[in-house]
Parts: C-alpha cells; structure tokens; sequence
C-alpha cells in the first residue's frame, strides 16, 4: 500500500463512493485498458496502477487503513498542476478517424513562492579537443568562470575536461574557492579527439559522489565534434545516469557535430540539447540551462499516456521547454525537470474513432504525471488526468484555443524541416526539396525572414548535391525548434 | 476526410494544420481566400492577400498575362505544355513562344518550363532552363514539377507574368 497514489483519482471516483461505485469503475476501466483489449504501451502500467488501487480500495479493512494514512499525508492536495486544452470538446459521430489535439501545461499548484531553489549537483563536462582551438576555447572558459561566479555556496561543481581520455579539472565540491577553480579551468589546451564517452564517464563518477534527490543532478556536456564509435556506450551511459536520477544536456558548438546523437543522449534522460553557432554565444546558453536547472520545482518528472481503444495517440511533442519530439515507447516517458517559473508544454495527437460511440461524453485515454517536488515534505508527486470530450450529431462551431494553435503554427514547421530530413535520409530528393521549399513559404509567412532564406537555399542544396549541408541542417532545425517556446508563460 | 486547399494532401477531420505543407487550415476555414478578379489591373501582383484555388478541372483555360503586355494570352495547356523562346536555327517551336514579349533579351530558353495537367490540377516545371523558373518568388529546383494556383506569379530569367484559371 502506497499512501503517496491517490487510488481514488487512479479508479476514478470521489473519496466517498460506495463499493458498488468502484466495482463499477473498475469494470469500467478494465473496458478501457485491459491489455486484451488495449495494445497501446502506456495501458499496460494505468491498467497495473488501477488493479492495485482496486485492490486496496475493494477491501473494507485495507481501504480505512489507507484512508488514515492519507489523511495524514494529506492527499488530494497535490503541489503539481496540470492543465489542459483541447481543439475541440465536440466531435461530430463520424465513420471515419478525427483528429484531436490536447495542450498540456504541467506546473507547480500554486501561483508563486514555490521555486523550491534547489541546490544543484552540477558537473561541466567540457571538450578540449583540437577543433576547440582559438576563440571557441577562449569563449568557453569565460563562460565556465562565469558559472563558477555564479554558483551558490550549497551547490557542488565538478568539472571534467576531455579529448582522447578525461580528466577531473576539479572534482566535486562546494565551490568555496573559486580563484583556484578558475585557474584551474583555464590550463585546458587544445589538443588531441573527441571521444565524448570518456568525458561522460568521468562526469557521472563526479555527480554521485554526492547524488542525492535533495539536489538537482546534472552533466552538462559541452563539444564541437563527432565522436567516433562509442555513441552506443554514451547512450548506454545516459540511461543509466536517468535510472540514478542524473539529467544530461548537451550543448553543441559550430557545425560539425552529431545532433541526431546529442538529442537522443539528452531526451533519454529528459534533458535538453542546444545548437550554438557562434563560439560568443556559449556563456548566454550555459547561463540560461543552468539557470533553469536552479529554478528547478521538479525533478525527475514523467509521463505515461493511455489512450483507451478506438484512439490511437498519433505523436507527443514537447513544446517548452526545449522542444523535441518525444518518443512514445518505452513508457513512463522521461520528462525531466518541471521549472518553477514556466511550465512544461505537451503536445498531443489523438485519431479518433466515433463510429460505433452513443452521443455524449466520450472517453480519450489517461495522462498520467509523476515527479519529485524539490523542498516539499510529501516528495513524490502524481498527478492523474482523465481526457474526454462530447459526441454529437451535428457540427458544433467551436474557436480552438489561441495558445494551443500558436503552439501548433510552430510545431508545424518544425516538422516540416523534420520531414525533409526524413526524405533524405530514405534517398526521396524531390519530397525532400518540396518540403523545404513549403517550410520557407511558411517561414516567410510568419515573418522569419532568414530562417525562410535558410531554408531556401537547403531546398536548392539539397536538389543539386542531394544532401543538406551540415551548418543548414542544424540552423533549420534548431532555429524552427526555437520559434517553439511561447512568450507570456504562465498565465492560464 | 479534409483536403488542403494549398497543396491538395487529405488530412482527418478536425486538422487545423495541413502536415504536408504546413498551411493554417483554421484560418481558411474563416474564408479569407478570395477569387482574384482578372479586371483587377493593379500593379502590385506581386503582393498575394490569399491563395487562388488549386483546382484545375478538364475543361478549365488558362489566361496568361505577361507583366507590362497589353493583351493577355489564352491557352489550352495539353498533357505537357511546353513555355520558351522559338528559334530558328534550331527549328524548335515551344507550345507558346514568348518572343513576340523580349524572352530573348529576358533570359528565356528556348525550352524553358512546361505545365502539366494532372487529375484537376495544372502543375509547372522547369526543364533545366538557363535562367531558372521561379514561382511566387521560389526559384524551382530542375525537372521537380509544382502545384500551379490562380493567381500565380511566374518568373523565366527576368520575364514576369501571372497565370489566371478560366
């Protein structure tokens, strides 16, 4: 028995319902997420999560035993907040599939005073390879003294520097000395590859020296190239770092870097992954993600999503912060650290079946959101949330919320460059030069002048040497993934 | 099912964004596209307030109206309608030959570009010209055929003109 699950917001009822009420609900939600009848992969867990609720609740003495204790850890007050939007609430009965889009805002409860201001457990895993030569270098150590500066005395920094092999430039501790950290990061020469999983290693012996789930646990991993024939290792690595609590982020400098890796090392662990183009903008970008990570509510947040049959969940996109398509299987989905000053944005897509269902509430599917609130005495965190919207017979007129579709406006171009790079890779050039040339219609529709350019050139790139180049590739992609994050966060 | 009035996909009831090309499909769903009048004789072509249809039916012409002419053209686009400049040396003759309009001086070729006819669309593409084919300001990629519009600006080399469906 686990008094931190609200089992009555798991099957779905009110604390005072009767037990033919939850035999009811449990039935029905055995309809909905059975694993006979229900394939999608999030079922399975709500179906298991509903099963021992049931459990509990079904029997009299086990149900006032949990009663007592929740009372105590004073359930039904939960410090996360979700809230949704929807396309539509009215769905005409069609005989063919409907498309839905749902917007999630994941928040703290309450309105202000709760950025918890959580120490962090911070490790810069910096790349000194040749390629860093001269500026990009330079660039990168003021900015780490600029870190160092800024670090509180309850934060532990460590630094790792790495190119053929790693090593701790300063292993972790509170940064109590700063003088001697600086100096120390400024004997990084340029010298030698790039073999990121050495680095990697190094930084996550660093952070568990003081692991803990007091502490925001990060590596921030910081490169200009490839590296050659470990990416399997790094992403092993970086699951295992998620498994321990510890989030990755990268951050690439220039042109020559593998971003599809980079993203993937960083979404494994909910973390983010940035593109810098020039070697000045490094200290802003460091600045911004540690910043972030500090104003931390937060941690280890995730997220396991079921819709019922008859809805199929097309895609999940991370809007804000750092958005990035997210991948459905394997769930619980990491989604890493809920900021106390703008909430996490999720984009869903449902096809819908509404042939064979009675006008009148229709049942979507579940989301379902988990995480450790930094600083709060009741530590783990769950929020449930049942989506259903109305059948009718006929058309309803219906205004789409103004946020979610400017969140989809933008995440429309996003895939659209997403879909050319698609295109290439399975060798169709003319698709691919289609679409590119549709991003830059609609760039320049909204008014992205040099995006819309970007993406042009690509579109004429592509046709002639039938790949995109490498500088073109990361600026559409990271430049339409920037258009994502909304202004005017938290308001609701 | 849905169909994008830009580009023609079919998409499930209840999108708002077409996933093939990208177009709002929310706002189309308000009307703001309006016909384009042909008496319109403004200038400002170039400045677009909507997209014209894309649907191109079997029995529908084609008015083509070269920036600065006096009278329009009308053509009946076959299966591959051929756009460029005739020459004698040669001996090629395009379907519609633009010299009586300066293509020589303009940077036409002599095969340039070329309409083609699909299932109620009209699509162009360039055949590899000297100077490039551009569309609404879009310079084509050779031989990748694009979806034709009412209302549509097209550039061979520096030769301007407007194609209007009738």
């Amino acid at each position: 028995m686990d008094p931190v699950q609200d089992y009555y917001a798991i099957l779905g009822v009110a604390h005072n319902t009767t037990e033919e009420g939850l035999r009811l609900a449990y039935r029905a939600a055995a309809r909905r997420f059975h694993p006979d009848v229900n394939k999608a992969p999030g079922a399975v867990i709500v179906f298991r999560d509903i099963n021992t609720a049931y459990e509990v609740l079904s029997d009299r003495q086990r149900r006032s035993e949990y009663d007592r204790l929740a009372s105590v850890q004073g359930l039904g007050t939960s410090n996360l907040r979700l809230i949704t939007s929807y396309s539509r609430r009215f769905l005409k009965r069609l005989d063919e599939p409907q498309l839905l889009y749902t917007l999630i805002k994941i928040q703290p409860a309450l309105e202000r005073g709760l950025t918890a201001d959580a120490p962090l457990n911070l490790c810069l895993v910096l790349d000194h390879s040749t390629s860093m030569k001269g500026a990009r270098l330079q660039h990168l150590k003021s900015a780490v003294h600029r870190i160092v500066d800024e670090c509180r005395p309850e934060d532990i920094l460590s630094i790792v520097s790495f190119s053929d092999d790693a090593e701790v430039l300063v292993p972790a501790q509170h940064p109590t000395d700063p003088r001697t950290i600086k100096a120390l990061v400024s004997t990084m020469r340029p010298e030698g590859a790039t073999a990121i999983y050495q680095g990697l290693r190094a930084g996550l012996a660093q952070i568990e020296r003081f692991c803990d789930s007091r502490y925001v646990n990060h590596i921030v991993l910081i490169t200009d190239g490839r590296t050659y024939g470990d990416e399997e290792e790094c992403l092993k690595l970086a699951r295992e770092a998620h498994l321990r609590g510890v989030g990755v982020s990268g951050m690439g400098i220039g042109e020559d870097w593998h971003d599809n890796f980079l993203d993937a090392l960083a979404s494994s662990t909910g973390g983010s992954s940035t593109y810098i183009t020039s070697a000045d903008a490094v200290s802003r970008f460091l600045q911004d993600r540690i910043r972030s990570l500090a104003a931390a509510y937060a941690e280890r947040a995730h997220l396991i999503v079921a819709p019922t049959t008859r809805v199929d969940l097309n895609s999940v996109t991370r809007i804000s912060p750092n958005p990035m398509s997210l991948s459905v299987e394997p769930q619980p989905i990491p989604l890493g650290t809920i900021s106390g000053l703008s909430p996490t944005m999720l984009m869903f897509q449902f096809h819908i079946l509404t042939g064979e269902a009675g006008p009148g509430e229709f049942y979507v599917g579940r989301i379902d959101v988990s995480a450790e609130v930094l600083g709060a005495t009741n530590r783990a965190e769950r929020v449930v949330q049942d989506l259903t919207v109305t059948i009718v017979e006929e058309d309803v007129e219906e205004e789409p919320p103004a946020e979610l579709l400017e969140a989809l406006s933008k995440l429309v171009l996003y895939r659209l460059q997403d879909r050319a790079r698609e295109a290439i890779a399975e060798g169709d050039f003319a698709e691919a030069t289609r679409k590119l040339e549709y991003l830059a219609t609609r760039l320049f529709e909204n008014g992205e002048e040099e995006l819309g350019q970007a993406a042009l050139r690509e579109a004429r790139y592509v046709s002639q040497t039938q790949t995109l180049s490498d500088e073109g590739a990361k600026r559409l992609k990271y430049g339409t993934r920037s258009l994502l994050p909304l202004p005017g966060d938290r308001n609701d | 099912m849905i169909k994008c009035p830009y580009c023609q996909h079919s998409m499930m009831e209840g999108a708002l964004f077409c996933e093939e090309c990208g177009l709002s499909l929310w706002e189309d769903a308000e009307g703001q596209v309006p016909t384009r009048k042909l008496e319109d004789d403004s200038d400002d072509f170039s400045v677009k307030s909507g997209w014209g249809t894309a649907t191109f039916q079997p029995r529908n012409q084609v008015i083509v109206h070269v920036r600065d002419a006096a009278e329009p053209i009308t053509i009946t686009p076959t299966a591959e309608f051929v756009i460029g400049r005739r020459d004698a040396a040669s001996g090629m003759i395009p379907d519609l030959d633009l010299t009586p309009h300066g293509a020589l001086e303009k940077g036409v070729s002599r095969m340039h570009a070329a309409l083609r006819r699909g299932e109620d669309v009209l699509s162009i593409v360039d055949l590899d010209s000297a100077n490039g084919t551009y569309l609404n300001g879009q310079r084509l990629a050779a031989h990748q055929p694009r979806l034709l519009r009412d209302g549509d600006e097209i550039r061979l080399g520096k030769l301007v003109f407007h194609i209007y469906f009738k």
